[in-house]
């Protein structure tokens, strides 16, 4: 089932980078130009989707033959738990520049820490401890301008701008 | 010999030997805990290599990716979980052998194979790779055309599993590499009014999308924390391993040669060339019933084809630009930021670079032994880390290492949107390796046709012009034909013996 939708997505996806290509402009000299290689690849994909799709109907035909309930119910809780990460990185991407990096680190890694059950104590120590480190690492040794944010602005002993200035 | 002397210091010094030591021991952290790869090791660590010089930065991936390989066979052995795929060969018969109380002797035989294994494909690489550069010398951009489409061809054809699902992986690499402005005409491609993408899509944010948050993701997904408990182990580490090698020589050579031969090969890494040396070992050994059983027979011949296939992987890497596995290709991006631009002038180019590049392989590889005896002897620190503790870690070094890389929070976005993708497409099954292989060779394959046409006036017959490139190009088609003329053979000839290919 998987497979026949995922077909579909590659095959429309293919359609939609033909389509794309096209309004690439062509080289003077020859008859193609920077559209050629993305059409090869848009139509790889239309003919590769379009045969996984096929592919993955008679493998369902043969399946549905053979025993009932193979289509197992869908994992709901999985999905939801495995896009936990995901959130928090949209969270850091949006919220560092006023939290500051090394708040938004360490919210995210206790939230994830608590999801999995680990001890309270441990799961603070270690939040406070590696955002700490990283913070450090990345923006005194490796002078990586982490955002430093709102709160804790030209208050941190190591920060990034006092380096500078 | 003024290069040879730079090349050595440039190796022992305090910095370098230090970054090679810190390196190992991340190395060996990562491979011993389960479902962190050694690939996932080395994109997590390009990020703090960027800021040194070339040297150390390579020593590190080179220190980081054996360790890790070998470490995979800790959890393996003591758990029955393999810590790196390429370590999944083996795990039964590694973990049999702890059963029956020789959890250490396992390791130390493991540990032994492995540095035997790495310092097997390094003389390859020292001994092949200058004079495979010579011919590379005299390559344009016909014979790269075709070298790139080898590899691609290769890392679709070598995958496991389905090919059709290999194929799809690939052309989204190669889809990805032609994000940014077209190197021929200066048009932009796919950038959506993006100016950071106007350069195209740095690969260092999609490897740590790829192998990092994709196996975040699924530990996540997963439910069960639930642990099996490491079986005891009081052994000596290295008594037994003498005995073995005395017993088991050839299988070391053969594991370590076909490992190289495996690794060399693009797309098909550690995990595989453990695969088939395991399956080659035992369609050979005189006593093929204790297989499964806890031999150690199996071991020898896997645990040398994986970290031989690790070393063996920078030979196209270094002298053509293609990468053997997905590690060489984060090492061939490495090597761009650096400067040390891969292909056959990195051997010409004076000065002990290349010197010091191979005393690097040596030393990472050498340094395994000690090292790796006090992971056997403290081996339940790394057994007993609970992955609900690291994961956020790891979690926080995907962000702050792919921001690192441009200063662009782009970059964040671009390493999320393709683990989420990664996820999904890993979850149905699909390699990961030939979307690597598609974006790391995407530009070569493409810039060495256009310029060949460019040449040529759109004469598709010029590719087979040349002597070497219509040698090449008929390899190419070789291997397109290739499974055809295999099932072929089959059906003409059915097999007694029945050979296994449908491995996992």
């Amino acid at each position: 089932m998987r497979d026949f939708l995922l077909g579909l997505v590659f095959a429309i996806g293919g359609g939609v980078i033909v389509a794309v290509a096209r309004t690439y402009p062509t080289m003077p000299t020859l008859q193609f130009g920077p559209s050629l290689f993305p059409t090869i690849i848009g139509i790889g994909m239309i003919l590769g989707g379009v045969l996984l799709t096929l592919t993955s109907l008679t493998a369902w035909r043969a399946a549905l033959g053979d025993s009932r309930g193979v289509v197992g119910r869908f994992d709901w809780r999985g999905l939801a738990l495995s896009l936990v990460p995901c959130a928090l990185v949209v969270f850091y991407i949006l919220t560092a520049e006023i939290l500051g990096a090394m708040i938004c680190m360490a919210v995210s890694m206790l939230a994830l820490m608590l999801m999995r059950g680990a001890r309270l104590w441990l799961a603070v120590i270690v939040a406070l401890v590696v955002s700490g480190t990283i913070y450090w690492l990345f923006s005194r040794y490796l002078l990586i301008p982490l955002p430093e944010g709102l709160l804790l602005s030209q208050r941190l002993p190591f920060s990034s701008l006092s380096l500078a200035g | 010999m003024d290069a040879f002397l730079q090349g050595l210091a440039m190796v022992f010094n305090a910095q370098t030997m230090l970054v090679i030591v810190a390196a190992a021991i991340f190395g060996l952290f990562v491979g011993a805990i389960p479902g962190l790869t050694a690939t996932m090791a080395v994109a997590l660590l390009v990020p703090i290599t960027f800021y040194m010089d070339a040297t150390p930065a390579i020593a590190a991936i080179v220190a980081t990716s054996a360790m890790a390989i070998f470490a995979g066979d800790i959890p393996g052995t003591y758990l029955n979980i393999p810590g790196t795929p390429a370590s999944a060969a083996y795990v039964g018969e590694s973990h049999r052998l702890a059963q029956q109380g020789r959890a250490r002797e396992t390791l130390g035989t493991n540990l032994v194979c492995s540095v035997i294994g790495g310092l097997f494909g390094t003389l390859v690489l020292v001994f092949v790779s200058p004079s495979l550069a010579e011919v590379a010398l005299n390559f344009s951009s016909f014979e790269y055309f075709w070298l790139a489409l080898l590899g691609l061809s290769c890392s679709i054809f070598i995958a496991i599993g389905s090919r059709l699902k290999a194929f799809l992986s690939l052309m989204v690499g190669l889809l990805l590499s032609t994000v940014g402005l077209d190197m021929m005409s200066g048009a932009p491609r796919f950038t959506f009014g993006v100016p950071d993408l106007m350069a195209g899509i740095n690969f260092i944010p999609v490897m740590i999308g790829m192998f990092a948050l994709n196996e975040i993701m699924m530990f996540y997904a997963s439910r069960d924390e639930s642990r099996s408990v490491p079986v005891m182990a009081k052994d000596s580490v290295f008594r037994e391993t003498p005995r073995h090698l005395r017993r088991y020589w050839r299988n070391v050579l053969r594991g370590s040669s076909l490992g190289t031969l495996i690794g060399a090969l693009p797309g098909a890494g550690a995990d595989i060339a453990a695969w088939i040396a395991y399956a080659l070992g035992k369609s050979r050994s005189k006593q093929k019933a204790k297989y499964g059983t806890g031999h150690i027979e199996g071991i020898v011949d896997a645990s040398s084809a994986n970290n031989s296939g690790i070393s063996g992987a920078w030979v196209p890497a270094l002298v053509f630009g293609i990468p053997g596995d997905t590690i060489t290709a984060i090492v061939i991006g490495v090597l761009y930021m650096k400067g040390m631009n891969p292909g056959p002038t990195i051997f010409m180019e004076g000065g002990g670079q290349v010197y010091a590049l191979f005393t690097v392989f040596f030393v990472a590889n050498l340094i395994m032994l000690p090292l790796g005896y006090l992971a056997i002897r403290a081996s339940k620190v790394f057994i007993l880390t609970p992955r609900k503790i690291l994961m956020p870690v790891i979690l926080m070094f995907c962000i702050v290492g792919a921001f690192a890389i441009n200063n662009a929070v782009t970059d964040i976005w671009i390493m999320l949107i393709i683990g989420m993708a990664a996820y999904v497409l890993a979850r149905n099954d699909f390699p990961m390796a030939p979307a690597i292989l598609g974006l790391v060779l995407g530009g070569t394959l493409e810039n060495s046709f256009m310029s060949s046409m460019l040449k040529t006036n759109g004469d598709l017959l010029a590719f087979f012009e040349r002597p070497i490139s219509a040698g090449l190009g008929a390899l190419v088609i070789l291997v397109w034909l290739l499974p055809t003329l295999l099932k072929g053979y089959r059906r003409l000839r059915p097999s007694k013996t029945g050979v296994p290919h449908d491995t996992p």
